[in-house]
């Protein structure tokens, strides 16, 4: 047989995902693929207006077509229903949150009502003989704005301020005091865009009345977290809720937020005597009505620099723009601190930050949540420092770098990066992109007239969260650590079955749970299936379950490891009663018998069928200490985290650092404005790569992402509130026709906090923001532009060219 | 999304006679475009059935006037609600009235504020078309008044 001493490490090898053959022969299953005996179809009546009172419904034309089986409207679900969880503290505690709008609507898109019919054309039509009376209200679509408290969004809480803390550390003052340059930077804005994810948000609810039981197969994220926010919502116990996911085509984290949705198809399933109701989003209410990524902009920035450029202090007041409900929200007021230095060595600020309510669409989760807004300021701060101060930008960055023998760093609020080489990191970027060819291009170039600009951008992708982080927003949230569950078990025939409690969007969770047990058994990965998607009759799950915040590498797989390791150990103990010898005689590979373990003194092996079958179906022999053995085996791996300090807003939030650093090149066309790639290099470090090509994979998907996100994704809205870009004329995704051709490179430094020196392997998504707008301020600086937004299309580089009132924006007071 | 509009006009007809018309709904409803048929529930309130096309949305809406101005013979403002698929629309339009020569001088203004996703669906259309419908609606009062 093949033995241990032959091993192969499966993790680190380009082994083809095991994915690939079922999805790209379009064999997946997902949510909308599911059709049950009875099943419904449920339409959203939703508000043309961002701030509105309802003055009246009327359901009576709707309810009287035929086919039509049942409208529900906000009004009655508060009837039968509790307000949605609220995370922060007061006063937005008292705020109440339905899944359809009660009393009035605060952003357009929100669901009013909702018809249940036994197609979708018929609730479509339905839909459009409801008679809903609204009262206009004056809408507030600006953060700074909301928070003047003219116009409320929930009376109930008093105010629009979700929330406001001061993260301070340091003796800034002083940094101050003995600066040689202050620059200040009055205005930095970070856009509102969303996800495209093939697939959108689809729910099948069942309230069975056989057993007073409610069944969900749906694309949910984060499914864990869903029923907590459901369960006490419908007042059910949360054993009663089966939450099923299959195959889901992409979710970037908005999906994270779909409960409201959920709990609709359950009422809905309920007065519908407990047939199953399907919701399925269309792709204009995925985009005005799902979820938004975070809004924010940067006020009164402060930075403190020595004579060297290096960054001594930062204080700066950011305001976050929530939307009209909080919903996961005020959460991403302390996510972002997982990276408050970013990947600089400044110890020395003080930010003081609030978030606000405003008539949008709520925000969720998205593409590098929170912390790409404060990345991405950092790296403004770091290339318009650099740009007034007239040092050169990969200069300003090594000088201010935390440095690699640093690591483990613990940065001013106390998180602790595992490791990184951002210098490195910068030398492969700049060898792959061409650096030194490209700023001599860049410099005959200018003198031709023409707007080419060379940017930088270094972020870092946090991953597996200290949920004891929520209790810095709110002291009372009984939420801390991490962890992840994971079932390994030898099946009644030997087959190794691994379950987990993920729900892979695309990442490879399969494929790689896989490579992590083969190591551990010491078998070929295609002998071992694994059962992604999330099934709470699985009983692997725990409350941070699900596929979010760049966790699964270390978490979910540190879980399988677990749990395979806890297998090993019991088939070694059975096998060794079964081959008569001792367990440090066994090894572990594949015979002619296929999978076994063989003793090395005797030479004889018993294949995983036989040890199965010992404890399954063929047990009268096994001695009482053996009967313990199941070889089914769970593990809950868990994080080492501590509660931070929450009045301090210190401690470690967060287990991993992964990081990116891009380069690009842009040109600017000086008749059209319209920015273009010239070239462009992405570099990852996610510690030890488990799977070369998924994570070449999600850096190229991650860069797609970010490059649309800084050119051509924008969440327009109107004066009133109207939502601009609703369809994909207007709100554009990036396709392979847009993309440049990224040349890929990556650096490993393992991380001392996992145990295969994994990071979390996310987004990255960033990256390309920070980048093209580092690149289009290089390319405009002599123009006096400053870059001050994170969406940057030819219309507004015509108008910021044409206004050049971006120059105003930023001062420098030279001490030296 | 707000659209505004307003100009003025000259007209032979005092205006006494042009504020009559004016306030009168079934005289000055049938003016609107794609007017399609009207109920009156009282003297300053009624609702038009108006057919709507913009872009693929299509159907008739209920717009529900109310003549919130009457100043004779200076001034009448109207203002309108109404709703269609894809949004709602608010309207407000005030003619003032100047005795001009022997006619009267006619000045209107308004605005349409539309709601919903007609706004961004039929966003850039709505502007043009708004504005060419304003321009139908004062071209048939100045040929009714004529």
């Amino acid at each position: 047989m093949s033995s241990e001493a032959d091993k192969k490490n499966w993790v680190g090898k380009s082994f083809p995902r095991k994915e690939e053959n079922r999805l790209l022969r379009g064999r997946g299953k997902f949510a909308d693929d599911i059709k049950l005996r009875e099943m419904l179809y449920l339409r959203f009546v939703r508000s043309p207006y961002a701030h509105a009172k309802i003055v009246s419904v009327d359901t009576s034309a709707a309810e009287a077509l035929s086919g039509v089986v049942c409208v529900l409207t906000g009004a009655e679900i508060a009837q039968q229903t509790q307000p949605f969880i609220e995370i922060g503290p007061d006063p937005f505690a008292k705020i109440k949150d339905y899944p359809l709008a009660v009393s009035k609507v605060r952003y357009q898109g929100e669901p009013v009502a909702a018809v249940v019919a036994e197609s979708p054309a018929l609730a479509d039509d339905a839909a459009e003989l409801l008679q809903i009376e609204y009262d206009a209200l004056d809408p507030v679509v600006d953060a700074e704005e909301a928070l003047e408290d003219k116009s409320l969004l929930h009376e109930e809480a008093g105010t629009n301020r979700v929330w406001n803390g001061v993260f301070e550390y340091g003796d800034v003052e002083r940094a101050f005091k003995e600066a040689a340059y202050v620059v200040d930077i009055d205005r930095l804005h970070f856009h509102r865009f969303s996800s495209t994810p093939l697939e959108n948000n689809v729910v099948i609810g069942q309230w069975n009345p056989k057993d007073d039981r409610i069944y969900y197969q749906c694309n949910n994220s984060f499914p864990s977290f869903a029923i907590q926010f459901l369960a006490a919502h419908l007042s059910v116990h949360i054993d009663r809720i089966r939450v099923e996911t299959s195959d889901i085509g992409g979710s970037f984290g908005i999906k994270i937020t779909s409960y409201p949705q959920m709990a609709i198809c359950a009422l809905a399933s309920k007065k519908a005597e407990g047939r199953p109701v399907k919701w399925v989003e269309t792709r204009s209410e995925h985009i005005t009505s799902s979820a938004h990524g975070n809004e924010r902009t940067f006020r009164d920035t402060r930075v403190a620099l020595d004579k060297n450029g290096v960054i001594t202090a930062i204080t700066s007041r950011h305001i976050d723009d929530c939307g009209a409900y909080p919903r996961y929200e005020p959460l991403g007021c302390v996510i972002w601190s997982q990276v408050f230095p970013g990947v600089y060595r400044f110890k020395n600020a003080r930010i003081d930050f609030t978030q606000a309510v405003t008539n949008k669409c709520p925000v969720g989760p998205n593409r590098g949540y929170s912390r790409m807004q404060h990345l991405w300021f950092l790296e403004r701060v770091i290339d318009i420092c650099a740009h007034k101060l007239g040092f050169a930008a990969d200069e300003m960055r090594l000088r201010n770098y935390i440095l690699p023998e640093e690591f483990p760093y613990t940065t001013p609020n106390g998180c602790v990066y595992d490791s990184g080489n951002y210098p490195k990191m910068l030398q492969v970027a700049k060898g792959l992109i061409g650096w030194d060819e490209w700023k001599k291009k860049q410099t005959a170039a200018r003198k031709e007239g023409r707007l080419i600009g060379i940017g930088i951008g270094t972020t870092l992708d946090s991953g597996t969260n200290n949920f004891g982080q929520s209790q810095i927003v709110n002291p009372y949230l009984p939420y801390s650590g991490n962890s992840q569950g994971a079932n390994c078990k030898l099946d009644i025939y030997g087959e190794v079955v691994v379950a987990v409690g993920s729900c892979p969007q695309g990442q490879g969770h399969e494929t790689t749970a896989a490579q992590v047990v083969a190591d551990v058994l010491n078998i070929h990965p295609d002998l071992i299936t694994v059962r992604t998607g999330f099934d709470t009759e699985r009983n692997v799950h725990t409350g941070f379950s699900g596929t979010y915040a760049s966790q699964f590498a270390v978490s979910g797989l540190s879980a399988v490891h677990g749990a395979a390791q806890k297998l090993k150990a019991e088939m070694k103990r059975l096998a060794a009663f079964t081959l008569g010898t001792k367990e440090d005689d066994l090894e572990f590979g594949t015979g002619a018998q296929g999978p076994e373990i063989q003793a090395k003194s005797t030479g004889k092996s018993i294949n995983y069928w036989g040890l199965a079958n010992l404890v399954n179906a063929n047990s009268a022999g096994l001695t009482p200490e053996l009967y313990e053995v199941t070889l089914n085996c769970r593990y809950v791996w868990r994080a080492p985290f501590k509660v931070p300090d929450t009045k301090r807003k210190y401690g470690s939030l967060t287990l991993t650092y992964a990081s990116q650093l891009h380069v690009a090149v842009v040109e600017v066309e000086r008749d059209t404005f319209i920015p273009r790639i010239l070239d462009y290099v992405a570099v990852d470090d996610c510690g030890t790569v488990i799977n070369p090509p998924i994570v070449e994979g999600q850096v190229y998907g991650a860069t797609a992402h970010g490059i649309g996100a800084a050119l051509m994704e924008n969440c327009v809205y109107d004066a009133v509130g109207n939502m601009l870009t609703s369809t994909f004329s207007d709100y554009i995704p990036i396709t392979a026709m847009n993309m440049p051709n990224v040349k890929y490179g990556h650096i490993e430094t393992p991380s001392p906090h996992s145990y295969s020196g994994a990071k979390g392997m996310g987004e990255g998504g960033a990256a390309p923001i920070h980048t093209i707008s580092a690149a289009l301020q290089d390319a405009l600086f002599a123009s006096d532009i400053i870059i001050e937004d994170s969406f940057n299309n030819a219309d507004s580089l015509f108008r910021a060219l044409k206004s050049k009132e971006t120059g105003t924006l930023v001062r420098v007071e030279k001490r030296i | 999304m707000a659209i505004k509009f307003g100009g003025e006009f000259e007209i032979k007809r005092t205006p006494e006679e042009v504020y009559g018309f004016l306030t009168d709904p079934q005289k000055f409803a049938p003016l609107l475009p794609e007017f399609q048929g009207m109920t009156q529930q009282d003297a300053t309130h009624f609702t038009v059935k108006v057919k709507v096309g913009v872009s693929y949305i299509k159907g008739a809406a209920d717009m529900k006037m109310e003549l919130t101005q009457a100043d004779p013979p200076k001034r009448a403002q109207y203002k309108g609600q109404g709703s269609v698929s894809g949004g709602n629309v608010a309207i407000t339009a005030g003619f003032d009235l100047l005795p001009a020569g022997d006619g009267t001088k006619v000045a209107w203004q308004g605005e349409a504020q539309v709601f919903g996703s007609l706004a961004s669906v039929a966003g850039g259309l709505l502007e043009p078309l708004g504005k060419k419908n304003v321009q139908k609606l004062i071209d048939g009062l100045r040929a009714a008044l004529a």
